[in-house]
């Protein structure tokens, strides 16, 4: 559905993108990821036709996006990470303005938008002027605007980002139902936790380049591994800045954990170890005299797997 | 094929938008009352002047070409500040980056907002009708030369609109894009009179020095591009019996060709001039599709 190679986008001298390579099926949700500036919304706007890249192609449903942005127009709908919202204008008259840029007729316009509008909970704002439309309210009316003409890209850029938690919630509703209904979304976000839930799929992307994508499962997968190990303990018998001495040797002394912090009573374990091996760790523990009272791992956190994958390629680019 | 007409979409829905707001009531109102206030002090003049000797029509007479200058005046004011904030508000709202992400194209989106602009003129020249009729048939002129008028108001819209749409594709601030827009219709005024007194002149010297030089019957060709000479030769052809045409065949002896042209000069210099205005609008087009990011960000 889309493909991106070896997109390059440059700002004078400064690089934006640096051969970006992307790949999304039809029917994904895919969830686009990195720190401010990565070059999220760049790329996005050499999709939407808004932007000239500098070298690169992007191919949408196998038609040039950089040679032909006319008929790219009609096949992607994009969201953009404002609100772009007139005065003075009612709800549908908004929906009727976009569809006849498309040149839909009228009718076709307020039989499409009338489902659009339902889709994204707005159905009851119909004659609401959009300008007095909350923010969440606005966004929404902004993805029903972008599907006005029945894409078959969405794209939309950081679309929670600006709302509060329940309009971030209606957001994640509406985009669901979207997944659902089969579109192909590329959605980006500068956090990552955010997109796991909804998305199929998921790339990271750093200083112009996509470091790592592939479906949540496996990227899920990978940032196992690095959650650490909660542990609260004591040792019968000893103070406790002597029983925290004994643990800590303890720790360290197991072959599958690179790293123990102590804080607020309770340990933190890096450990490269299965749950199975884990279970090891904690019998180890126990036969050492040591008395455990809680021991987890810490819930899957994408946000930390990110924070590695991306500090891994800053060190990789600070010491080549 | 069945292809029905079909407004352009930017300038609908910028009917819709305007009919909603307040502005354009309250300026449609002060420019009849204004209009209507020359009228009454026309007439109070001819009243003055009207001594023992009878009633004096004359200053009557002076309606039309007051009132048609007047009209003129407003447009030139109106227009630059109706178009103002055409492209620079859009790109303000960043709207226009949604438009770009649509087929529309950025020319018929300035063509749209131009549209939208001269839709306002109408209502203004419409809703001022009933002043200027009441004027022109005591200042004894003709319904033709009423609707002349409008027409060539009309005209002076399309040329000032497509300069204001292009300054406000350049100018983000409003005020800015308004002041630029007259300031380039006075350059041109300027730049057109300039070169042409600057021809004839040459030409004088050279025949007070006594060189052998043909009548620069050429140098009006350039006044052609002044946007208000139609209007003027309208004027003169209304009100007296000469023209344009008739001035410079009076003063020099024109080839019956270019006499032709010089005849013609109303259709001639309103097609010239339109060619420029579309000129401006295509420019209008290029600036808008220059987005956001490719322009170095603040
Ligand atoms: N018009 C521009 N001129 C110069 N640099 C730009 C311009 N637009 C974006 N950039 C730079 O390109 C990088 C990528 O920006 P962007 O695509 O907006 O990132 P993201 O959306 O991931 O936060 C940033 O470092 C930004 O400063
Ligand atoms: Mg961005």
């Amino acid at each position: 559905m889309l493909e991106i190679s070896n997109l390059t986008k440059r700002y004078g001298k400064f690089v934006a993108l640096d051969g970006l390579n992307l790949h999304i099926d039809k029917g994904e949700i895919f969830g686009f990821v990195g720190p401010n500036g990565a070059g999220k919304t760049t790329t996005m706007r050499i999709i939407c036709g808004l932007l000239k890249a500098s070298g690169g192609s992007v191919l949408v449903d196998g038609v040039d996006a950089l040679k032909r942005p006319d008929d790219i127009k009609r096949k992607v709908g994009y969201v953009p990470d404002f609100f772009g919202v007139y005065d003075n204008l009612k709800v549908m008259e908004y929906m009727e303005f976009y569809g006849s840029m498309y040149g839909m007729e009228k009718e076709d316009v307020d039989e499409i938008a009338v489902g659009l509008l339902e889709l994204v909970n707005l159905a009851d704002k119909q004659d609401t002027f959009v300008d007095t439309l909350s923010r969440g309210m606005k966004q929404r009316l902004c993805v029903a605007r972008a599907l006005i003409h029945n894409p078959e890209l969405l794209i939309l850029d950081e679309p929670n980002s600006g709302l509060d938690p329940r309009a971030r919630f209606e957001m994640k509703e509406v985009l669901k139902n979207l997944g659902t209904m089969g579109k192909t979304i590329l959605i980006s976000s500068h956090i990552l936790p955010e997109l796991s839930e909804m998305c199929t799929s998921i790339g990271i992307m750093e200083r112009g380049k996509l470091i790592v994508s592939g479906r949540v499962e496996e990227i899920m997968q990978k940032s196992m591994g690095i959650q650490p190990i909660h542990l609260r303990a004591m040792v019968p018998g000893m103070e406790a800045d002597e029983a925290k001495a004994h643990v800590l040797t303890v720790l360290k002394e197991q072959p599958l954990v690179s790293g123990v912090s102590y804080a607020g009573e309770e340990y933190q374990i890096h450990y490269g170890g299965t749950e199975q091996q884990a279970a090891y760790l904690l019998k180890a523990l126990v036969e050492r005299n040591i008395m455990v009272s809680d021991f987890h791992r810490e819930k899957e956190n994408l946000e930390a797997l990110f924070l590695e994958i991306t500090n891994a390629a800053h060190a990789a680019q600070v010491h080549p | 094929m069945n292809k029905k007409f079909r407004m352009n979409p930017i300038m609908k829905k910028e009917l819709v938008v305007g009919s909603r707001s307040i502005k354009m009531s309250i300026a449609i109102l002060g420019i009849n009352l204004f209009l209507t206030l020359i009228v009454i002090l026309i007439m109070a003049t001819t009243n003055l002047a009207s001594g023992s000797s009878g009633y004096d029509y004359s200053a009557l007479l002076m309606i039309f070409p007051v009132l048609g200058c007047v009209e003129v005046g407003l447009l030139s004011l109106i227009v630059p500040i109706i178009t103002s904030g055409s492209i620079s508000g859009e790109r303000e709202k960043q709207t226009l980056e949604i438009m770009l992400t649509t087929p529309v194209t950025p020319f018929s989106i300035a063509a749209g907002k131009l549209g939208a602009a001269m839709t306002v003129v109408m209502m203004y020249m419409l809703s001022s009708i009933p002043v200027m009729s009441i004027a022109f048939v005591l200042g004894g002129m003709s319904w033709w030369a009423l609707i002349g008028l409008i027409g060539i108001l009309l005209y002076l819209g399309v040329y000032v609109g497509s300069v204001g749409v292009f300054c406000s594709s350049v100018v983000k601030k409003s005020i800015a894009a308004t002041i630029l827009t007259i300031a380039i219709g006075i350059g041109i005024l300027v730049a057109t009179s300039v070169i042409f007194y600057t021809w004839i002149g040459i030409w004088a010297y050279r025949e007070s020095v006594g060189t052998a030089v043909s009548q620069p019957v050429l140098a009006p060709m350039v006044m052609m591009f002044n946007p208000y000479s139609p209007i003027f030769d309208f004027m003169l052809r209304s009100m007296t019996s000469t023209s344009v045409y008739g001035m410079i065949d009076n003063a020099w002896q024109t080839p019956a060709l270019i006499g032709l042209i010089y005849k013609a000069w109303i259709p001639v210099s309103v097609a010239l001039n339109l060619l420029v205005s579309l000129g401006f609008l295509k420019l209008a087009g290029r600036n808008i599709s220059v987005t956001r990011n490719n322009k170095k960000r603040k």
